[in-house]
This record gives C-alpha cells, sequence and structure tokens, in this order.
C-alpha cells in the first residue's frame, strides 16, 4: 500500500476544478493504520470498555477508511482499501459472513477518493461533516445488504445508529489530526 | 482504447470489488432452507436459459415433429378416405344385397303362400327406350314365357307380357295407357275395368255412380281379363267422384311400379284360375256346410267356372312345371 513516489502530487480534473494536493503517506503507515483500527475495533468493545456503550458505538475501520480515501483521492486505491479493512472486519467479527462490511466500505473508500479528489477536505469541520455522513452512508449500505443477502431486518435509522454517528464525527476530528502525521512531507 | 480503459478502471474494478464480495457472501450465506445463496442464485440465473433453451428445442422438436405428424396425418388423410369411400361403396353394395335379399324373401314368400301356382321368377334387366311403359325381364321363351301372362309382385299385380323373346321378354305396364286390368271394388265386390292413364295412376271405369265408392278402398283383380288371377290386390282409391255416363275413380297401383327390380310371371293362368277357383269353392262349401244359418255367406265370384284338377305337381320359379299351357 506504499504510494509511488514517481505519481505526481497533483490532479487536474478540468478547467474549472480546484487544483487539490494529493497527500502521500510513508510506506507501512497506512497498512499499520489500518490494521492497528481493526485490533482496537476489535479488542476495545471486548475488553477495555466491556459492556459500554461507546465501544459499541465505535467505528474505527470506517474511519481510517474514510481518512485516507479523502486523502490519497484515488479511487482505486480507496475502493481496494475499504474492501480489504471490510472484509477484515468481517473476519473479525466473527457474527458477520465475509463481505458484509466489505461491500460497504469498498463504497465508502471509492466515494471518498472520489469527493477527496474535487473537494478541500482538510478543515475539521468538513471532516466531521464528511464523517457523519459517511457513517450513515455506510450503514445504510450495511443494512440493505443484511436485507437482500441475509433476510435480516436491521433498522436503517435508530437512536443508537444516530448517536454512533455522532461519536464518529467526533472521533473523526483527533484521528484525522492524528493520521496527518503520518503524511510525508511534501517539502 | 487504452486511455478510455484507463479512466473507466475505477469504475471496473468498483464493479468487480462489489460483485467479488456479493459472491463470498452468497458462497457463505445459507438459505433457512438449507441452500447455499450462491446456488439459489446460479439455479435462478441459468434456469432461464435453460428454459428458453428447452423451449427452443422443444418448440423446433415440437414443429419437426408437427410437421412430420402433418404429413403422416395427411397420408393418412389420403388413406382414409380411400378407405371411406370403398367403405361406403362396399355399404351401399351391402345395402343394396339386403334390400335384394328383402325382396326376394317377399317373393319366396308370396310363392310359398301359393304353392301350387306356377310362378317364374324374373329379374328386370331394363326399361323401355320408347314411350311405352314397358320394361324387360331375363326370362323369355326357353322359360317357358309366353305373350299375355301376367306379370305381378307380392304386392298386387305389375302388368303382361307382350312380346317374348328366346331369353329376354317385354311387360307392359298396367298404368301404360294400352294396358289394364279386369278390377274388382273389394267392399262391394262391384266389378269393373282399371285402365292405364299414361301416368302413374290407374282409371276404374264402368261404375255406376249409384255406387259407394270410397277413398282409401282397395280394388282387386276380377280375373275376367284371363291374364291375372282373381283377388289380386291390384290399387287402392284416391279419387272418386261422378261422372258421365259412370264414375271417374282413379287408383293407385297396389304395386310400386316405379321400384321394379324383380318379379313374378303367371306361367298358367288357367291352371292358377282353376286352383283358385278351387280353393274358393271348398272354402264356401266349408262355409256353407259349417255354418248354415249363414246365408250371407260370400259366394265363389262370378264367371269362375270350375274345370277338372290337374294332377298337384309343385312349381318352381326357375324351373316352371307347365301342365297346361294356354
Amino acid at each position: 500500500m506504499a504510494e509511488n513516489a514517481s505519481a505526481p502530487p497533483l490532479l487536474i480534473r478540468g478547467v474549472s476544478e480546484p487544483r487539490l494536493e494529493v497527500h502521500k503517506f510513508h510506506t507501512g503507515a497506512v497498512v499499520g493504520a489500518s490494521f492497528l483500527a481493526l485490533v482496537l475495533q476489535a479488542f476495545v468493545p471486548a475488553h477495555v470498555w466491556k459492556g459500554s456503550i461507546v465501544g459499541d458505538l465505535m467505528e474505527l475501520p470506517l474511519l481510517v477508511t474514510l481518512y485516507f480515501g479523502l486523502s490519497r483521492r484515488n479511487p482505486s486505491r480507496g475502493l481496494l482499501l475499504g474492501m480489504v479493512i471490510g472484509m477484515a472486519q468481517d473476519g473479525l467479527s466473527g457474527a458477520n459472513p465475509i463481505g458484509l462490511f466489505g461491500i460497504a466500505k469498498t463504497l465508502v473508500g471509492y466515494l471518498a477518493s472520489t469527493i477527496g479528489a474535487r473537494l478541500d477536505v482538510e478543515h475539521p469541520v468538513s471532516r466531521m461533516v464528511l464523517a457523519f455522513a459517511f457513517f450513515h452512508l455506510h450503514h445504510l449500505v450495511y443494512v440493505v445488504t443484511r436485507r437482500w443477502l441475509l433476510a435480516q431486518m436491521a433498522p436503517l435509522m435508530s437512536v443508537r445508529v444516530l448517536v454512533a454517528s455522532l461519536v464518529a464525527a467526533l472521533l473523526a476530528w483527533p484521528l484525522f489530526a492524528l493520521l496527518d502525521k503520518l503524511r510525508k512531507d511534501e517539502n | 482504447m487504452f486511455e478510455i480503459a484507463t479512466r473507466r478502471r475505477p469504475y471496473v474494478l468498483l464493479a468487480f470489488a462489489l460483485v467479488f464480495q456479493i459472491l463470498l457472501l452468497a458462497v457463505q450465506v445459507k438459505r433457512p432452507d438449507g441452500a447455499r445463496l450462491i446456488r439459489v442464485w446460479a439455479v435462478e440465473l441459468l434456469t432461464p436459459a435453460e428454459r428458453a433453451g428447452s423451449w427452443a428445442l422443444d418448440s423446433m422438436s415440437g414443429a419437426w415433429t408437427g410437421y412430420i405428424g402433418l404429413f403422416r396425418a395427411n397420408r393418412e388423410n389420403q388413406r382414409l378416405r380411400a378407405q371411406v369411400g370403398e367403405l361406403a361403396l362396399r355399404n351401399s353394395k351391402l345395402e343394396s344385397s339386403a334390400a335384394e335379399a328383402q325382396r326376394l324373401a317377399a317373393l319366396l314368400q308370396f310363392r310359398d303362400a301359393h304353392p301350387d301356382a306356377p310362378l317364374l321368377a324374373a329379374r328386370v334387366i331394363g326399361g323401355d327406350a320408347g314411350a311405352a311403359r314397358a320394361f324387360y325381364l331375363d326370362r323369355g321363351e326357353r322359360d317357358g314365357v309366353q305373350p299375355n301372362m301376367g306379370v305381378i309382385t307380392p304386392q298386387g299385380a305389375v302388368g303382361k307380357v307382350l312380346e317374348v323373346y328366346s331369353t329376354t321378354s317385354q311387360v307392359l305396364l298396367l298404368t301404360d295407357k294400352n294396358g289394364g286390368a279386369g278390377a274388382l271394388l273389394a267392399n262391394s265386390r262391384t266389378q269393373g275395368a282399371a285402365k292405364g292413364t299414361g301416368g302413374p295412376m290407374l282409371e276404374l271405369d264402368y261404375v255406376s255412380n249409384e255406387q259407394d265408392v270410397a277413398v282409401g278402398e282397395n280394388v282387386l283383380t276380377s280375373g275376367m281379363d284371363h291374364i291375372f288371377p282373381k283377388d289380386l290386390p291390384l290399387g287402392t282409391v284416391t279419387e272418386s267422384r261422378p261422372g258421365n255416363p259412370f264414375k271417374q275413380i282413379q287408383l293407385r297401383p297396389a304395386a310400386r311400379l316405379d321400384q321394379l327390380e324383380e318379379v313374378l310371371i303367371l306361367l298358367s293362368r288357367r291352371q292358377w284360375e282353376w286352383e283358385q277357383s278351387a280353393a274358393d269353392a271348398a272354402t264356401a262349401n266349408a262355409a256353407t256346410r259349417s255354418a248354415a244359418s249363414n246365408p250371407a255367406g260370400r259366394s265363389p265370384a262370378p264367371g269362375v267356372k270350375p274345370k277338372e284338377p290337374p294332377p298337384a305337381q309343385p312349381a318352381t320359379p326357375g324351373k316352371p312345371v307347365q301342365k297346361d299351357r294356354p
């Protein structure tokens, strides 16, 4: 997942589109961050905040997928990262068949990369709004997939989903700032 | 082309990733009935294609079978039509044979009823091409047929032999203008003369206007013509009205003169006359002896003169025995 050093720093998507910077990360940063997010997602709710609603509402793999998608602004890599993280999350969850989170995070990675190539997502507020919105998108895809393939009913919107989306938005602010530290210095 | 592929690479990759994961899910997920989703999808995906293929094969096979069947049906239809024609012809022949058997049975019955009468069965072999109402029989001089012999059927009198040839003979029908017979009203025993009209009917002449003649009354032969025996059915009165000087009475012939196929020829009028008269006399005598109190008993018909009885000898239609030729 290391970035190609020969890739151009800027992508021009048309005359009217703004020139947005494509960030690069140190080798292994993406893999490490993703792995850490998966471990924490599996470890914290089960051991640290056992029985706590905080651990239940946390969605670190989604935020990591979203961050790298928005930052690297490459749809192909964004969807592949989302697919890998999602399938790994399915594997770790034990209850889900592999692919349930994978499909949702593949779409999130692709759309985040597409949006990141068109919008400036460096501002903390925009990052929180995007985290909130993508959480619901992720949840929508997840519920639809469960209903369609597993014939399992799950609520599209509930208080818990709303709270979890707010938690994701609040977490996105410090987490994205922390992940910014993994960027390669352009200078 | 390469640029397009490169530009569309994310979409292709996205589609591939989604399809891959959906298939992965389908492999893992089981339906409540235990079937894996991928198997269900495969079946549902392939079934329409299989169904379409099966339908196409069935249609082609059906069309071919239908074509072959149609061809065979056409041949069978032709064969059956020919068979129907043959059967219809055979049926017609059988019906004709049955009708002929019925007619011959009637002739035989009539002959059996008159065992002593010299009757010769004959077949009608042709009509007359001229204006006369006549026909030809397959019996002639060789068979003992002579002119002026009576021709009858079990239903009644037909006509008389007009011309005789070696193996055939010509018969003049009663209804010919030159035809006729001595007649007798069955109820009143009034005598007259039945004459042909040239049409299908007969006229009964010489019956006085004072005589009551009812429509439907039977008319018999009187025997006075020396052709037909007495009391043979001649016809039925269909019309009776006063005339000048005699009643005008119209008769319908008792025999179906338009449907003649087999007839009987009276080979010996005199013999028949004697036998009939002898039988009448015997009947009258018996009636007189047994019922002396019945003076109104029917007497023998006038004009009948008993003759010496010849020795009894059965008559065979095919081989007539003529004891006394006129």
